[in-house]
């Protein structure tokens, strides 16, 4: 595919993939320079890319790649405080805080509740509910088999219905 | 059946989170900052010879690299202790990021790293356990529980799901306690050693810094204490 075809085919998905981009990182900047990040990735490897198969499930992947090393890493970092002595509160893997310094704010009780899921359910269902992705995609971008995607869309609505009784007590 | 969605079923969840959730649209700059970063460089007269001496700079590099020692172990088994080892210095300079209490952080754990602990060794009078922490590791995710033995030495055991994980024979030690044989290959990497062998499914790493011939009787001893009482398994 020549190279002007696949940028053009590829800009395509840009605000699918910032939406996306903004639901894992909740902060425009990093959303942008995740989506920056994804792209310029996706142009250097996209020799890489078999025409023919699902672009979009492909760039998704890279962004959600890109995230779990990139932002992960940083995140790991950020939990060494100023004066050297580790935060032992900033978990590798966790229910996100219901808000953050910098995080753009939940606007209604489901997007709270969205935010406060583990990065992988969150995840899977913003790709499958959300995006309208085909299991087999999802499957590809989370690169597990389709059993497992089923699984966690499974687990990841019953803890969002869990969260929503709970802001609806409220 | 009615027919009818309950309130929070499936479906309505399924179409409330297309309805409700905000859509963010990608902001204007955006589009043209990629496009100018994926955009090819104008042509340049002076370009062609200088990529030319670099392509051979490249090439005697290549060379050297092809002939030189390997960065990367090739041996996937060599691979993942060398990033087993990584995690371990890095539990070993800051710490476990959460250092869990078990047994009540393992239903945690098990949803985060995807691995059950049916049973596990939470410390005795030589390993005291000081925390466990879901890892990934090498594209896996998996689970790492860290111990700190009376002389300071900390000891990580890390459990990753890797289905046939090629435990190298050649480095195979028979380990006997009382009527159990286990033969794991001891390996070592960056001043570290490790335990490494397969448990079904699962690949496990014991780690630490002891590598002197003393040393690694009692590391013997502490892969003994931690393989007996700990029983990991695929979360499904």
């Amino acid at each position: 595919m020549a190279s002007d075809e696949f940028h053009r085919l590829a800009l395509e998905h840009l605000d699918a993939l910032y939406n996306f981009a903004m639901y894992l990182t909740r902060n425009p900047p990093e959303a942008d320079d995740l989506v920056q990040e994804t792209y310029l990735r996706a142009f250097r490897f996209s020799h890489r890319f078999q025409p023919g198969t699902h672009l979009r499930a492909w760039l998704f992947q890279i962004l959600r790649n890109t995230f779990l090393t990139f932002y992960r890493l940083r995140e790991r970092e950020a939990a060494l405080a100023e004066d050297g002595v580790p935060t032992w509160d900033v978990p590798m893997f966790h229910d996100a805080p219901e808000e953050s310094s910098g995080a753009v704010e939940a606007h209604t009780d489901l997007e709270r509740a969205l935010m406060r899921l583990p990065e992988e359910f969150r995840t899977v269902l913003l790709l499958a509910e959300v995006e309208g992705m085909a299991l087999e995609d999802v499957a590809r971008v989370l690169s597990c088999p389709v059993g497992t995607v089923k699984s966690r869309i499974f687990r990841a609505k019953e803890r969002l219905r869990g969260l929503l009784q709970d802001y609806t007590k409220k | 059946m009615s027919g009818e969605h309950s309130p929070d079923s499936d479906e309505v969840l399924g179409t409330r989170l297309r309805a409700e959730l905000t859509r963010y649209s990608a902001p204007t700059g955006l589009r043209a900052a990629i496009t100018q970063s994926g955009a090819p460089a104008p042509r340049r007269p002076w370009l062609a010879p200088v990529l030319a001496a670099a392509a051979t700079a490249l090439a005697l590099g290549l060379v050297f690299l092809l002939v030189g020692p390997q960065m990367v172990p090739a041996d996937p088994a060599e691979r993942l202790v060398r990033s087993v080892v990584a995690e371990h210095t890095r539990a070993l300079m800051w710490g476990a990021r959460r250092p869990e209490v078990i047994p009540t952080a393992l239903p945690w754990l098990t949803q985060e790293s995807g691995i059950g602990l049916k049973q596990v060794f939470a410390g005795d009078d030589r390993l005291q356990f000081s925390g466990a922490e879901p890892v990934y590791l090498e594209g896996h995710r998996g689970i790492a529980l860290h111990y700190r033995d009376a002389d300071g030495h900390l000891v990580s055991y890390v459990v990753l799901p890797i289905a046939g994980f090629p435990v190298p024979d050649r480095r195979r030690i028979q380990i006997e306690r009382g009527t159990n044989r286990w033969r794991p290959a001891l390996m070592h990497d960056s001043g570290f050693s490790a335990w490494v062998w397969r448990q079904g499914e699962l690949a496990c790493f014991l780690v630490s810094d002891m590598v002197s011939d003393d040393d690694v009787e009692r590391f013997k001893d502490y892969f003994v204490r931690v393989r007996v009482s700990t029983d990991p398994v695929p979360a499904r």
